[in-house]
């Protein structure tokens, strides 16, 4: 590559194309690329790489638009993500939109510098191609400002060809040990923080002795604001061996809650349902129904349980600005709570965010706070890192949701009514209305949500309360079609109507060979459908239950989202969701007793190992005449259901709840 | 105390009883090696020593003096990958990589003293560790075209 690298353009514009809804600030047009003189290219962009391979797609996808002499190697395009000092304003890497919003503004970018150079070059003499792009400078037009307005026609987008499968961009640095996560940050007089915790949220602390903390080699500080308690050391083990001899006595409210008594308690203490849709007349629908049926479906709270514990590093400087080195999948976001938390401007703060090890919508958000306050405290940069324990413990869950249906069908198996009410831990109404709504036809409809207390700290999970409400319904499915002697796929074809439900039913009815299927003895096929971030995707599951012992043989995934940029990205995802999602269906659930976490290691919190894994199918339905939706999220919303009907299929017995293997 | 780490000799002024994990992270920088759960149940810490895959969060560090210690920033030869790392970098056997250091380690390890792996032998090999990602599938197939490779590791 050419040392001589300077400035050749810079493309300027909104960070998001096409009508994206914002709330709150910006965003403001940025610097979305630059064009260097070796003909590489920077592309900025406030995502957060945490495992989605959002770096690679946006690298891949800009580079199939550059065309010679600006570089083609998605390898030398500096993807830069996730540093406020640096990239545009961003509401958070969330909701599986990387793809459609910025990917697809950032491919324009590229076809705005594109465009550009070769008018520079076809007006100005022969193209020597890289390194040397320096003729084609014109100081005066260092930047060209686009639009984020799809149907802007001096901007008329080519879209991009898909994507070849090959190696991700950052894959070297992944195997090598090289990937810098916020729990590898490092630098120079770096201290290390613990927090001293309540045994459960809101607990008081009566008495504190450090005395002997303060005797063990390394020890720097006791911190005690009103806002937490904590120690600092010279090194992570020296602040580990400080905390373990902090004594503590704490008055803790009494809650008669825990895991086994909370299906109860989450709808005695649950609010008034909020109605999201209420079309026809129920209630009469029902009465005049020739049957119906009814159930209840309870999933627990389950544990992000990302493999990298929450990390973040803080240092002042002496006019009060802060930076903090953290794994938050949305550093603006986080520097708002800094802000807030801290009382000072988010302007003074400054977020980088490392490499992501794993999030799937958790990430603590208290952990920059914390490292913050101690190193103002203590005037060092301070570097706190959650030991796994802490992370089970402090980190949020996926709130538990308690759901009721009653559903009514006429005599030729059309249903007629459905009427859904799930309650969700919680005070995020947003979270657990996520795919509550029924894509069924029935005339009448009707969806109601409401919130209720969490004794746990809830947070976001892949797909938030998309596969909880998903679990419900399409065993509520199931269960009518078993009841009416009906093939699930059948009753499910006879009263879904939308064009791209039946087309990925079709399709994994197809691949997995669900007509000529043939059950076991111990040997049960099970079918859910499903809707999140703008894709579609049915899911066949075959499993074999041995005692109380379910084991997931193969998984057929047919999923829709719409156009493919990254096929095989795409896949990756949906692999990876069925795996995590199996977790939920078969073992996860998070014990408390109170507001205390009781299974706080993997001894004791059972997620899926290597052994556990199924053989998967994935088939893209690549319709470019749907733009592109998520990936990340939706091979989650179905699996649950389909392996819980599975597991009836082979047992006879209904699953209404989860973990499937604890109610067998 | 002398250890080799990845080939080089090093004489350590540290407490025998601090793990493997904290000294190679933060005595000597290796940060590559990861830490997960500090109880050996996931396999993220895991180093080989004398070629053998070992969990370095559980294991003191004065228990490998005089011993060969690999970390995953030992494997490759210069920008030369090892078949293991070619292989889940050809497979996209990862999705955050937090977990990949870990699996990389024991799968060398695997084929070490077993170069021609069954899937049962591999998934046996890799089940004390945990990638949340899920990207399991692939794995195993990176296991797999690394033994296929035939090269020596």
């Amino acid at each position: 590559m050419n040392t001589e690298k300077t400035l050749l353009l810079r493309i300027v514009g909104p960070p998001f194309a096409g009508d994206v809804q914002q709330t709150g600030e910006g965003p403001e047009p940025a610097t979305l690329l630059e064009v260097f003189t070796d003909g590489t290219v920077a592309a900025y962009s406030g995502k957060v790489e945490y495992g989605q391979g959002i770096r690679d797609g946006f690298a891949k996808m800009i580079a199939s638009v550059l065309t010679p002499p600006l570089t083609t190697d998605a390898r030398e395009i500096d993807v830069i993500l996730g540093d406020t000092a640096r990239v545009p304003w961003d509401r958070g890497t969330t909701g599986s939109a990387s793809t459609r919003t910025v990917g697809v503004q950032l491919v324009r970018a590229a076809e705005a510098a594109t465009r550009e150079i070769s008018r520079r070059a076809n007006s100005g003499g022969e193209i020597t191609g890289p390194p040397g792009l320096a003729h084609l400078l014109d100081e005066r037009n260092i930047e060209i400002v686009i639009s984020g307005d799809l149907n802007d026609s001096t901007e008329n987008s080519q879209a991009p060809a898909p994507l070849e499968t090959t190696a991700r961009v950052d894959a070297v640095e992944r195997v090598t040990g090289r990937a810098m996560y916020a729990q590898d940050f490092s630098t120079e007089g770096l201290t290390f923080g613990r927090v001293i915790r309540p045994p459960s949220p809101g607990a008081n602390l009566r008495r504190l002795d450090a005395t002997r903390a303060k005797q063990v080699p390394g020890f720097i500080q006791l911190v005690s604001t009103p806002d937490l308690t904590g120690v600092t050391a010279k090194t992570k083990e020296a602040a580990d061996r400080v905390a373990a001899f902090v004594r503590t006595s704490w008055t803790e409210p009494h809650d008669d809650v825990s895991d086994w008594n909370f299906p109860a308690v989450l709808k005695d203490r649950a609010s008034e349902p909020v109605v999201l849709r209420d079309d026809g007349n129920v209630a009469e629908a029902l009465s005049g129904a020739d049957r119906v049926v009814a159930g209840v479906y309870y999933v627990p709270y389950v544990a992000n349980a990302q493999m990298e514990p929450s990390a973040s590093t803080a240092i002042w400087d002496d006019d009060g600005n802060l930076t903090v080195w953290c794994a938050n999948r949305g550093p603006f976001s986080e520097r708002q709570t800094l802000a807030g938390a801290l009382g000072i401007e988010p302007e003074s703060i400054r977020v980088i965010s490392q490499e992501v090890g794993g999030s799937f919508g958790t990430k603590s958000q208290s952990v920059s706070v914390e490292a913050a306050i101690l190193a103002r405290e203590t005037g060092r940069p301070v570097k706190i890192a959650y030991t796994r324990e802490e992370e089970f413990a402090v980190s949020t869950v996926r709130p538990a949701a308690l759901m009721e249906i009653s559903a009514g069908i006429d005599g030729g198996g059309k249903l007629v009514a459905w009427d859904y009410v799930a309650f969700h831990a919680g005070d995020n109404a947003f979270r657990g209305r996520r795919g509550a709504d029924s894509p069924y036809d029935a005339p009448s409809t009707r969806v109601r949500v409401a919130d209720s207390p969490s004794p746990l700290p809830h947070g976001s999970y892949r797909s938030l309360g998309g596969a909880v409400n998903h679990f419900g319904r399409e065993v509520h499915i199931e269960m009518i079609a078993r009841e009416l002697e009906i093939d699930p796929l059948e009753f499910r074809l006879n009263n879904l109507s939308h064009p791209r439900y039946r087309r990925v039913l079709e399709q994994v009815a197809e691949m997995s060979g669900w007509k000529s299927r043939t059950r076991g003895e111990r040997v049960g096929f099970g079918l859910a459908v499903g809707f999140d971030a703008g894709s579609y995707v049915a899911e066949v599951a075959r499993v074999r239950v041995d005692g109380g012992t379910v084991t997931v043989e193969r998984v057929d995934v047919a999923f829709d989202c719409g156009q493919v940029f990254n096929p095989d990205g795409a896949i990756n995802q949906i692999e990876g969701s069925i795996v995590m999602g199996m977790g939920t269906a078969l073992w996860e659930t998070v014990e408390f007793d109170g507001g205390r976490v009781l299974n706080t290691g993997f001894g004791s919190y059972r997620v899926p190992r290597i052994t556990d894994v199924p053989e998967i199918n994935v088939q893209l339905i690549d319709d470019a005449t749907n733009g592109p939706t998520g990936a990340g999220e939706p091979g989650i919303v179905p699996i649950a259901a389909a392996i819980a009907n599975a597991v009836s299929d082979a047992t006879g017995t209904s699953i209404d709840r989860l973990p499937i293997e604890v109610h067998l | 105390m002398k250890i080799s780490i990845n080939k080089t000799d090093r004489d350590l002024d540290v407490n025998p009883e601090s793990s493997l994990l904290d000294i190679l992270r933060q005595e000597i920088g290796l940060t590559g090696t990861k830490y997960g759960c500090g109880e050996g149940n996931c396999g993220a810490c895991t180093v080989l020593v004398d070629g053998e895959a070992t969990r370095s969060c559980i294991t003191p560090v004065g228990s490998v003096a005089g011993r060969q210690v690999t970390t995953i920033e030992g494997l490759a030869a210069g920008d030369l990958l090892n078949p293991v790392q070619q292989a889940f970098v050809e497979e996209s056997a990862f999705q955050c990589g937090y977990c990949t250091p870990g699996f990389v380690i024991s799968a060398t390890a695997l084929l070490s003293r077993n170069p021609s792996p069954t899937v049962t032998d591999i998934k046996s090999a890799l089940s004390g560790h945990i990638c949340r990602c899920g990207a399991y599938v692939r794995i195993v197939k990176a296991v797999q075209r690394a033994a296929g490779d035939g090269t020596a590791i």
